[in-house]
């Protein structure tokens, strides 16, 4: 059978920087390809050659059997391909019947016609989306439905997931799970990239793995088990899982940091109270609207809590109401922000002007002192140290670096300020598995030289091995505190959506 | 991996610096072209009335693009520069001729173009207008003042007898004429700001971007407000200058091109408009060009709508370039997955 998208020898390069380079890979019609790697094996750079995004330095693309050279993506869709986005590429004004039907519109477009039809598609894929519904006024989990429809909807042949399982809640992955079986029915070939690798052992045929831009391993699903994946992916053993740290006696709780009384804001914060210790990790775990990242944030000033809603935060048993983050971050609060790019890192600086930014912006006047390079290239080495920060040139751009290394420069950033209290949002999202293990490493250091650390994570696995305490938010609201010894996926879980 | 856990101190790649320099070579390389070819084809060119005149305007023009270049380096625009500087000098001479003193005046000046850039700057930090159309109406906002409210011709003389001032636009030092010491001056203190204080580091920042730079706890709308106070001094220094060396100020100049030139010097030097890039040295290019350009075109006797013709689309070319080299788009915004 011919392959339905093949490359041969694919090389694609950036600036002389290999992306991948001669590179073999076949997609058989009807199949679902995972494609496995850490961050910056070059796998979303793959997948994009493939749909048009990018057009390869050297080597062959074959669609169907016959040579093709796709420049754009609309190219990659007249020829079938279509591909679902890590980040969203959505139209957030528009409509979510609107969002599927664009593109394809009829020269004269009925908004009722295409509403109508959206959803009957939108139900026969089994997905609860409003078709009338404003695409930027929905969650994160809706919006990458509102994608998959789209990719489905466009007819393709071929269709290509960038993580799409990262923002689903279990019972969605369920959903998405069954689409993509029946798809597969339909004789539809999917290439599915992600970082869990339950899921590509459970749904896919066929697993290739990238390491350092190269193929390691390709084989039917069967000839794999999660050991062989990690080992293939990081090049060694992971001897000790990183997620079963499960043995280690939970940290005594320090010193009161934050109390969170009563605090309710807008629809998200809802009359929820907890409290934050010194020199221990407090996780919090909730599924997406539970309102946990909201509450951090109105806590460390990120957000501005508006005055209609009742409640307090206690710093050190001191009533604080951050406007703006710059007073917290002087009193110790600092946050990691989950949105890397779009609020972690200055893009246009060095590994060492970013955290050295960290720095000076840390301070109380900041502004009213001098800089120098030498300064900030000290301070970055000791970081880079100990964080183990890896670039081929110190002075490239953070924008340059791995998903890994970037999340490093934005924690060094944090730390740099001498924080009491460390909230980390999603620490190792979209972070390879090597870059996991320290990152968890180093929050376990920190927590072990008494500051008071709090994680907020989707994944639970990562709750269950980093936390000391467990707090669990639904609906806008901390409900449930868990030790760490008594502490179950199923028992947190079954706080979290009830 | 394990290759690259050995830092080399001195980096070997500058990539993007590179890109930057070539840049700025390729403007200063056509600078010396421009300078020979107007110098061999150009008869009065070379004359020391000339280059004089040529001298004055540069510094005036490179005195507004300092300005400019701080607040797009901190991603904003000032469009009201012009304004403030023809007005805040008319303030100033308006207030001497009637019998204050010189000093007094001029103070009154700058306190008007500092009041101005802190109303406009709260306009665009904290009510959250875009830069661009909250500059453009207070610029006619403050040219309308100045029209009706502090003078009631377009030019007014600065008062006689006073030979310090125009020392200032007239005189030379060394040999070299006052407006290209001030320049110097101002070029070199500001240089040392965005480069050696915090506050400046803080600029780029915000011009790189405005919502990792608010997390990191540098005060985000105080600095914006900074910005514009910086670009309104130097609007403010620059309208000293103008008013220096021909002894009056003439608000009329508010309708000109001015404000393009000044734009031109700025993207063309490399400062690009995505913020956060760039810096004094860019600026200086830029001006040398740009000045160049002008004047050759001037003694040339090219007509005023042919000039503009030309300064639009060298400011096109700028932005096609500044487009092509600093790319913002998804390729490079996603490096970081390859």
């Amino acid at each position: 059978m011919t392959p339905i998208v093949e490359l041969k020898g694919a090389t694609k390069d950036f600036r002389g920087i290999a992306a991948f380079s001669n590179v073999d890979f076949r997609l058989e019609p009807g199949e679902i390809h995972a494609l496995l790697g850490e961050n910056g094996a070059g796998k979303s750079t793959l997948t994009k050659v493939i749909a048009g995004v990018h057009t390869l330095s050297s080597g062959k693309l074959f669609v169907d059997g016959e040579e093709a050279r796709l420049a754009t993506p609309a190219e990659g869709l007249a020829h079938g391909i279509a591909m679902v986005y890590q980040e969203n590429s959505l139209v957030p004004s528009m409509s979510v019947a609107q969002n599927i039907y664009l593109g394809n519109e009829k020269f004269l477009n009925r908004l009722r016609g295409i509403y109508i039809s959206a959803q009957q598609f939108l139900q026969s894929l089994n997905f609860h989306v409003d078709p009338s519904a404003i695409v930027g006024s929905l969650g994160a989990a809706q919006k990458q439905m509102v994608e998959i429809a789209r990719a489905v909807h466009h007819k393709a042949k071929v269709i290509i997931f960038d993580e799409p399982t990262a923002t689903l809640t279990p019972e969605e992955k369920g959903y998405f799970f069954k689409l993509i079986r029946k798809l597969k029915e339909d004789g539809v070939s999917i290439i599915f990239i992600s970082h869990a690798l339950e899921e590509a052992l459970m749904i896919a045929d066929r697993i290739t793995i990238l390491r350092d831009g190269q193929v390691v391993a390709s084989d039917v699903t069967a000839g794999f088990d999660r050991q062989k994946i990690i080992h293939h992916m990081v090049g060694r053993t992971l001897t000790d899982d990183i997620y079963s740290d499960r043995q280690r006696p939970p940290r005594k709780r320090g010193r009161k940091i934050v109390s969170v009384e009563n605090l309710s804001m807008g629809k998200m914060v809802r009359n929820t109270s907890f409290s934050l210790y010194a020199g221990q990790i407090t996780g919090i775990f909730g599924l997406v609207g539970s309102g946990r990242t909201e509450t951090l944030k109105v806590v460390c000033g990120v957000l501005k809590r508006d005055f209609f809603h009742g409640g307090e935060v206690k710093i050190d048993g001191e009533p604080k109401r951050y406007l703006v983050p710059a007073p917290a971050v002087r009193d110790g609060v600092v946050y990691v922000t989950e949105e890397r790019k779009a609020e972690g890192f200055f893009e246009t600086m060095s590994i060492a002007e970013n955290i050295y930014m960290g720095k000076i912006g840390g301070e109380a006047f900041g502004g009213f002192r001098t800089v120098s390079m030498r300064e900030a290239r000290q301070s970055a080495e000791i970081w880079r140290k100990r964080l183990n920060i890896r670039a081929i040139d110190p002075d490239a751009k953070v924008i340059e670096l791995s998903g890994g290394n970037q999340q490093k420069v934005v924690i060094a950033k944090a730390l740099v300020q001498t924080p009491r209290l460390v909230i980390f949002d999603e620490p190792t999202r979209g972070v390879d598995v090597g870059a996991i293990a320290e990152i968890h490493a180093f929050i376990n250091q920190l927590a072990d030289e008494g500051i008071a650390v709090c994680v907020i994570s989707s994944y639970l696995p990562e709750i269950l091995a980093l936390s000391d305490r467990i707090l669990i938010a639904r609906q806008g609201k901390v409900v449930e505190e868990m030790d760490r010894r008594v502490a179950t996926e199923e028992a947190i879980m079954y706080a979290a959506v009830h | 991996m394990a290759a690259s856990d050995t830092i080399p101190k001195q980096a070997p790649r500058r990539s993007l610096r590179h890109i930057a320099l070539t840049q700025e070579l390729i403007v200063v390389a056509v600078s010396v072209v421009l300078f020979v070819f107007f110098a061999v084809a150009l008869d009065g060119f070379l004359s020391s009335g000339n280059i004089l005149n040529f001298i004055r305007n540069v510094a005036i023009l490179g005195m507004l693009s300092l300005g400019m270049a701080v607040v797009v380096i901190g991603r904003g625009v000032d469009l009201s520069l012009i304004a403030v500087m023809a007005v805040s000098m008319t303030l100033a001479i308006v207030l001497a001729n009637k019998g204050y003193s010189f000093p007094m005046a001029l103070a009154a000046g700058l306190l008007f173009v500092v009041a101005v850039a802190v109303v406009m700057g709260f306009l665009i930090a904290y009510v959250e207008i875009p830069a661009i159309f909250a500059t453009l109406a207070v610029s006619a906002i403050v040219y309308g003042m100045g029209r009706g409210v502090i003078a009631t011709l377009d030019v007014n003389n600065v008062p006689d007898g006073l030979d310090w001032f125009i020392y200032l636009g007239r005189g030379s030092l060394l040999g070299i004429p006052m407006p290209i010491w001030i320049f110097a001056v101002t070029a070199l203190l500001l240089s040392l700001f965005l480069r050696k204080t915090g506050l400046g580091r803080f600029i780029y920042a915000i011009g790189d971007n405005i919502s990792t730079a608010r997390i990191t706890g540098i005060p985000v709308r105080p600095m914006i407000i900074l910005q514009y106070v910086i670009a309104a001094v130097m609007a403010f220094l620059a309208g000293c200058v103008t008013a220096a060396s021909i002894a009056s100020m003439n608000m009329r100049m508010v309708n000109s091109t001015l404000i393009y030139d000044v734009l031109l010097v700025v993207i063309l030097g490399g400062i690009g408009l995505t913020g956060g890039r760039g810096g004094v040295r860019n600026v200086l290019v830029g001006t040398v060009l740009i000045g160049l350009l002008l004047n050759g075109m001037t003694i040339l006797d090219i007509s005023f709508i042919v000039q503009n013709l030309v300064k639009s689309t060298v400011l096109l070319c700028a932005l096609i370039v500044d487009a092509i080299l600093n790319p913002r788009d998804e390729q490079t915004s996603q490096q970081g997955d390859i």
